[in-house]
């Protein structure tokens, strides 16, 4: 049998959130992207004055920018965005329960198994369906003990010191292109606050579907955790496959206090029409730990680069990155740390995947500023190509200043061993399963980090799916 | 093709107050016009082309990947500089004391090459070898004596000008440089040694260097740049051309010693050929600003390219190598070690690519960038890329940014060496690495007086 079909044996491909449901919608705008239709998202969310200035300000700031010329191909992207809804209302209201949520909208989330999960094994749960946040709930546990968890429209309107305080501090409007593009017209996301002290010992979980052809979707997320918190939050996406694209970009920001922990989770798997181009980042305070664990799977195209500010004393960062990039599937994902204190450590782990004609491409920054003395980072990515057709590229920047400073970068391609598939061959395994135990082993570093128990679909795409081709 | 425009120029540069023969000209199109005189159309035409390329093409900007570390805007000015006098004016006895001691350095060689001020001023080749068929000579004389040799090589799409706007500028004004062409199966034991030396400050120098190697031939070519301290900004540019066809084995070698103030750009392009081996080490010690484009390329089965890169700097220095590596055919190899030490506020960008074509199956390439940081100013860039469109290859790079070995250190400490003989030591050893990897006659001794000259100084 081909390797191609081999892998293919491994599920991956396979794309089971495609479903759409009929649409539900109970306004949205007119296609494209103006003044008028920045003030119509803006009116339709009651909101502040200073949000509306701050959206304006920021669509000139995006109509100001060039559009990127590096990474993925862009080039079809201005007139897709001429022809997409940037903003579609699913419902009235966000509801509390899921019996209030509209039936089809809940089919959706049941099929993709969030509410059982969140009975099970989850603190939390917002669900995001096209622009708007339609359900969350916190468990009366942690809402006691003052933790906030809630649709960012309701953070902004029940907690508007602390919101503003934070908004738009880490990534400002004028970060890049599409950081100017949600500013203007963000909508969804979470509001996630963590009181001093307080340890969450199951997850939270947000969830986003796009439904609508044609979509835009620009959720903002803002999460602060005070001193000695700990939490980790999912994230996950899908939507349907249509022919036309669809458009994905948030801007996630975190603050993270002195003795804090957090780890953000990111299982992306959006149909192969969707561009997903996201700003992630994190500061990081005295002794806090962040990390990140980037999942791509899916979309046509992802510029995604979560990245750890370190400026207190001591403070760490990780990000751990696995993509997988099939037929026509660009995934440009990395990270990027920046030491600015003394005494901080990071690390960057990627593993990639490239079949048929996919391309993965590592890109990263590591920068360490004079005055971050014995700051140590170290930073390895593999790349495993199963194709002549494939495609892998590493594009690491390293950027150094003073001595008192310990780098490291390493990177290495391979393509599954003749010996390797050989040896396991010799042992009684199948072709199929010698292949299936590679790629498992290749990415198994990272995929043990995994929330299995409660991710629901990447526990279907890479644990079960392999162990079934295995077994 | 004299352009009446072209002509106004010229003529107002020769109203100049000194109408002597030296007189230092303006980079424009009339020194073009001066250098394509009695030359070959086909030689006048690619001048002509490149200045229209160089004056089309926009100055480097860093808002561009390949610049993104060196400002030129700042670094360069253009329209400060003078097209350096014809060195070849000068007399043979009245040599620089600088470059008379650094050739006495040298060890034994099959020929020599000297060139000042973008002149060369001395040409000497073994007469066996010569009778052999190796040719080894000024440009400005194998363009009517090899004329067909340049016209199928010299500036073509191995380096064309619109590779870029200094690459376009040294094709238009290049004043002369060495030709070196070994026929097929000869070997030459002992290195071929260019010394090349600017003496005017505020000068521009183009020089260009053309190698062909035929099949089954074998050679080492070893060129050092050297110079005062200037005080104005010097432009010091060459363009290198190698060609190791079928099964010759060539190493080239580049020391480069200039005196501060000057502005180094280098471009080297190197093509390997079927079952060839094609090395480069380029020693970046001098200058104020060294920037480097290399390019390997991987052309035939069976080719191998070793890069190998050292740099020392200190003060203020600026260094910034550009590699990369093309595999273009299966079953080709490249392995690239650059590695460097910094001092005070000196500062080094590595951006280095290995590009594996599609098709280019079995492919071995492997890239190293260290650095050792050894004053809290310093700083240094790495960006070392992969492009790999095949899937049967080997591919790895690695890169690291560190300080000195404290474990090192304190052995030699203990060993009763004072902590700046033993930080010396070690530095030498860092550095050491690179040259082991090519060990050709007197380079490791030449290259390690310069860095332990260097060292003192600190």
């Amino acid at each position: 049998m081909p390797e191609n079909e081999l892998v293919e044996g491994l599920g991956l491909d396979e794309y089971q959130y495609g479903f759409v449901d009929e649409e539900t919608h109970v306004f949205r705008t007119r296609p494209g992207l103006d003044e008028d239709i920045v003030r119509e998202i803006s009116e339709h969310k009651d909101e502040p004055e200073w949000m509306l200035e701050f959206r304006l300000k920021a669509l000139k700031i995006y109509e100001s920018k060039p559009m990127p010329t590096w990474g993925g191909d862009l080039s079809h992207l201005e007139a897709t965005l001429d022809e997409i809804y940037f903003y579609v209302k699913p419902q009235e209201q966000m509801e509390r329960s899921w019996d209030d949520v509209p039936d089809t909208i809940k089919n959706t989330f049941e099929r993709l198994g969030i509410p059982e999960a969140e009975q099970k094994l989850l603190s939390g749960v917002g669900a995001q369906y096209e622009s708007e946040m339609v359900y969350h709930s916190l468990k009366e546990e942690w809402s006691s003990k003052g933790v906030i968890f809630d649709s960012i429209e309701d953070g902004l309107k029940n907690h508007p010191d602390l919101f503003r305080e934070h908004f738009a501090t880490i990534i400002p409007a004028a970060d890049n292109k599409f950081a100017a593009l949600n500013s203007a017209v963000w909508s969804g996301g979470s509001f996630l606050y963590i009181p001093k002290g307080v340890q969450l010992d199951t997850p939270l979980q947000a969830y986003f579907r796009v439904n609508q052809e044609r979509m835009g979707q620009f959720e903002r997320t803002l999460i602060i955790l005070d001193e000695g918190a700990q939490a980790h939050y999912i994230e996950g996406c899908t939507a349907p496959v249509y022919s036309t694209d669809s458009f994905h970009s948030g801007v996630i920001e975190i603050v993270l206090k002195k003795d804090s922990r957090f780890r953000y989770t990111t299982i992306q798997n959006w149909s192969n029409n969707m561009y997903n181009l996201v700003t992630q980042r994190a500061v990081v305070n005295e002794n806090a730990t962040m990390e990140w664990l980037d999942g791509n799977l899916g979309s046509k195209l992802t510029m995604k680069y979560p990245s750890c500010y370190l400026v207190g004393e001591g403070a760490h960062g990780e990000i751990m990155s696995i993509a997988y990039a099939s037929d026509g599937q660009h995934q440009d994902t990395g990270g990027k740390v920046v030491h600015v204190a003394p005494n901080t450590t990071s690390s960057i782990t990627s593993k990639s995947i490239s079949k048929g004609t996919g391309r993965s491409s590592y890109r990263g920054l590591c920068k360490v500023y004079e005055g971050a003395y014995n700051a140590r980072s170290n930073v390895e990515c593999d790349a495993l190509l199963i194709n002549s057709t494939s495609r892998t590229d590493t594009y690491p920047y390293i950027e150094i200043e003073g001595k008192r400073a310990t780098i490291g970068h390493e990177a290495t391609v391979s393509k599954i061993g003749d010996t390797q598939l050989f040896y396991l061959m010799s042992r009684g395994l199948t072709k199929e399963e010698a292949m299936s135990l590679i790629v498992r082993g290749f990415i198994e570093p990272i995929a043990k980090q995994l929330p299995l128990e409660y991710a629901v679909e990447l526990n279907r795409l890479i644990e079960l799916e392999m162990e079934g081709s295995v077994g | 093709m004299s352009n009446p425009a072209q002509a106004v120029e010229a003529s107002s540069a020769e109203e100049e107050p000194s109408a002597e023969e030296d007189t230092p000209s303006s980079l424009d199109g009339g020194a073009v016009e001066r250098l394509s005189e009695g030359a070959p159309s086909w030689l006048s035409e690619r001048r002509q082309h490149a200045w229209s390329v160089f004056e089309d093409t926009p100055l480097p900007s860093t808002r561009s990947e390949e610049w993104r570390y060196t400002d030129v805007s700042r670094l360069l000015k253009f329209a400060d500089l003078r097209v350096a006098p014809d060195g070849a004016s000068g007399e043979e006895g009245t040599r620089p004391a600088g470059l008379t001691a650094a050739m006495d350095e040298d060890e034994a060689a099959a020929g020599h090459t000297v060139v000042v001020d973008g002149s060369v001023v001395h040409v000497d080749l073994d007469p066996a070898l010569e009778q052999q068929g190796v040719i080894l000579t000024s440009l400005r004389a194998a363009v009517h004596e090899h004329g067909d040799l340049l016209e199928e090589w010299l500036g073509t799409e191995i380096l064309p000008p619109e590779d870029g706007k200094f690459q376009a500028l040294n094709a238009a004004l290049w004043s002369d440089g060495v030709l070196l062409y070994v026929p097929p199966n000869v070997k030459l034991d002992l290195p071929i040694r260019t010394t090349r030396w600017i003496s005017h400050s505020g000068s521009a120098v183009f020089t260009r260097t053309l190698i062909v190697a035929e099949p089954g031939s074998q050679v080492s070519y070893v060129e050092e740049l050297l110079s005062e301290d200037f005080d104005q900004r010097t432009l010091a540019s060459s363009a290198v051309e190698i060609i190791a066809r079928d099964g010759a084995q060539v190493q080239y070698v580049c020391i480069q010693r200039l005196g501060r103030g000057v502005f180094c750009q280098s471009a080297q392009r190197t093509l390997a050929h079927r079952d060839s081996k094609l090395d480069t080490l380029n020693v970046s010690l001098g200058a104020s600003v060294t920037r480097l484009d290399l390019n390997a390329r991987l052309l035939g089965p069976g080719a191998h390219s070793e890069l190998l890169g050292l740099y020392f700097g200190d003060e203020d220095q600026h260094f910034d190598h550009c590699t990369s590596q093309d595999h273009i055919a299966p079953d080709t190899g490249s392995d690239l070690l650059y590695k460097g030490a910094l001092d005070d506020r000196a500062q080094s960008a590595f951006r280095g690519m290995i590009r594996v074509h599609r098709g280019a199956q079995r492919t071995d390439a492997y890239q190293t960038n260290r650095n050792l940081l050894l004053s809290d100013d310093c700083r240094a860039n790495s960006l070392p890329n992969l492009e790999i469109e095949a899937d049967d290859v080997k591919c790895s790079h690695g890169a690291t940014v560190g300080q000195l070995d404290s474990e090192a250190l304190f052995y030699l400490l203990s060993r009763g060496l004072s902590r700046h003989q033993a930080e010396r030591l070690v530095v030498l050893g860092f550095l050491g690495e690179v040259m082991a990897r090519l060990p050709l006659g007197g380079v490791v001794k030449k290259v390690t007086r310069a860095i332990e000259r260097k060292l003192k100084n600190g």
